[in-house]
């Protein structure tokens, strides 16, 4: 009997987006479309294969174990993560950017070395960025959401934080001070799999790099 | 007694009762497999030496690596692998390298990885060191020795790809990619990233033939027709060198009739510096990481003042059994037998424990 591959989604705006990219290559899942349903798995028994949501920071967790093969999440959970699976495609949706933000008068404190306080949902990425590119001594303050109030009740300097169209920096008078990189929706597959199963998993990956 | 005396840090654990019974046995197998194959055991110590792990002959970053100082300040390493060691320990005491030299070890393992993604730290390895052999049949003997060890403790869904990284190499020099590139380039096919290496080649002005040529090495894994299709596309003497040499050595696994586990992939390369051309590793479902990995390290040796091939291979045991039971392989169980005694028949029941044990039985005495 064939094995079930499985892919593992982010809950919310991206599942539905790779949803679409999959179903060009002809591989639907109708009852992931149900709003209504409760089920937390859903199965296309005619391709064999299965889908799941999970929280997004869970989808390489799932991958790098083999509970799912196949995972959509976007590059800042991948960076920030650091899981072993093979990131195979970019596939250009979820777009936008890794940033440092803050009050335009921050901006003075990121031209030397001094120590200044980073709020972020992403402290391994603000790590990486301040030690090991720019070489500031930063205290790196992890939050869970609502970054942008960082620098609003003086928490800290500047937060490290993605940004997509700027509307929420605005409105609270901050700005992006520094780019550290660019990010969007990645697929990414379970080594064992990718080794194991490398047929079904190649036309997959061929087909979706086509269109993308 | 305390609660908070009984908790163990973060990375290691007890192993007790019937699964370190599973374990043992496991081991036991693997190591009477290694001793069918001819290799000598061997035990170096649990820490040595800084330098013995640096950059230059290390499998591990720095950071990684658990250190202790010694009295006079000198810095210490618990051992995160076993190749290093064990050929610092051939370079120091065997002087005739006439005659290959097989090794084999056993024993724990120390790596101080990042906390909370469910990875041990300390772990038990298994493996074997070929060295003075530079070869194809040394190659094939410890592919084919490690397939047979753990068919022998009955895994069986797994697979052993073989990679070569010499034909990456050929592909980048036929290119002319310089030095930094080209270890960029590295981490990006062996992360199977095809978008990154792209990026990558485009910005260092690689022209495009060269180009569609490194990003198809991306495609380059699976059975044994990949490596036809490499040899049609390399562009090199080098590359087309490294895939003769694993089309050899894919017939003498044949011979050793194991060439149903092996894949090839040549998108593989390691991180590891001190392989040199061939490099697998085993991949099985249930564990999120490789259970063994070897290759050769023809350099190695010449950091510690003595040149000699080498190829071995290490088997991580607890991922092993992680493997075993996700893939519910049957693993023997002891019974033990008691005997029971009360305060008058006690010599009795002695004495039918005594030929009982003789015969190799395990007995345990039972008081009522």
């Amino acid at each position: 009997m064939e094995r079930y591959l499985t892919f593992a989604l982010c809950k919310g705006r991206l599942a539905f987006q790779t949803l679409e990219l999959l179903e060009k290559i002809g591989i639907h899942c109708e009852e992931m479309k149900d709003k209504s349903s409760r089920k937390l798995i859903f199965v296309n028994e005619d391709l064999k294969l299965k889908f799941f949501l999970a929280k997004g920071p869970d989808v390489p967790t799932y991958v790098e174990y083999g509970a799912a093969d196949f995972g959509v999440v976007g590059k800042d959970i991948l960076m920030e993560e650091n899981r072993r699976i093979y990131e195979v495609l970019d596939l250009s949706f979820g777009k936008c950017r890794m940033c440092v933000c803050g009050p335009e008068t921050s901006k003075e404190k990121l031209l030397h070395h001094e120590k200044i306080r980073v709020a972020t949902k992403y402290p391994h990425i603000a790590k990486d960025y301040f030690f090991n590119k720019k070489h500031q001594t930063v205290d790196i303050i992890k939050l869970n959401g609502s970054v942008e109030l960082g620098p609003l009740v003086e928490l800290s300097d500047v937060i490290v934080d993605i940004v997509e169209t700027g509307s929420t920096l605005k409105e609270n008078n901050l700005v992006v001070l520094e780019e550290i990189c660019p990010v969007s929706a990645r697929l990414i597959v379970n080594q064992v799999s990718m080794q194991m199963n490398p047929e079904r998993i190649k036309k997959i990956i061929n087909g979706l790099r086509k269109i993308v | 007694m305390k609660n908070s005396l009984l908790h163990t840090p973060e990375g290691v654990r007890d192993i007790y009762g019937e699964e370190y019974a599973r374990k043992l046995w496991v081991e036991d197998v693997i190591r009477k497999q290694f001793g069918l194959y001819g290799y000598e055991v061997i035990q170096t110590p649990t820490f040595e030496f800084f330098d013995v792990f640096s950059r230059e002959v290390g499998t591990t970053p720095s950071k990684d690596l658990f250190k202790l100082i010694d009295g006079e300040g000198n810095t210490m390493v618990l051992r995160p692998d076993f190749t290093p060691g064990v050929t610092r320990c051939v370079a120091k005491y065997y002087h005739n390298l006439s005659e290959p030299l097989r090794l084999c070890y056993q024993g724990n393992t120390y790596t101080n990885t990042s906390s909370l993604q469910g990875k041990q730290k300390e772990v038990t390895e298994m493996g074997v060191e070929l060295i003075g052999d530079e070869s194809i049949f040394a190659e094939a003997e410890t592919i084919a020795l490690a397939i047979e060890s753990l068919l022998a403790v009955g895994l069986k869904e797994f697979q052993i790809s073989i990679g070569q990284v010499e034909y990456f190499k050929g592909m980048c020099e036929a290119a002319g990619i310089n030095d930094d590139t080209e270890l960029k380039l590295r981490d990006f096919i062996s992360e199977k990233n095809i978008f990154g290496a792209e990026n990558l080649l485009v910005e260092a002005g690689i022209s495009e033939e060269h180009r569609n040529r490194l990003i198809n090495i991306n495609d380059l894994f699976g059975a044994i027709d990949i490596l036809r299709s490499a040899k049609k596309q390399a562009d090199n003497k080098r590359s087309i060198k490294a895939v003769e040499r694993l089309l050899a050595l894919y017939e003498i696994l044949c011979h050793y009739r194991v060439e149903k586990y092996v894949a090839f992939d040549l998108g593989m390369l390691s991180k590891y510096n001190y392989y040199t051309s061939i490099i697998f590793k085993c991949f099985a479902y249930g564990v999120g990481d490789v259970i063994a990995r070897g290759g050769r390290y023809d350099n190695l040796l010449k950091q510690f003042g003595k040149p000699a091939p080498a190829v071995g291979f290490g088997l991580i045991i607890d991922d092993l059994m992680a493997a075993l039971n996700r893939q519910k392989a049957e693993i023997p169980e002891e019974s033990i037998i008691s005997v029971i005694y009360n305060d008058d028949n006690f010599q009795d029941a002695l004495a039918e424990a005594r030929v009982l044990r003789k015969e190799g039985r395990s007995v345990k005495l039972k008081r009522m």
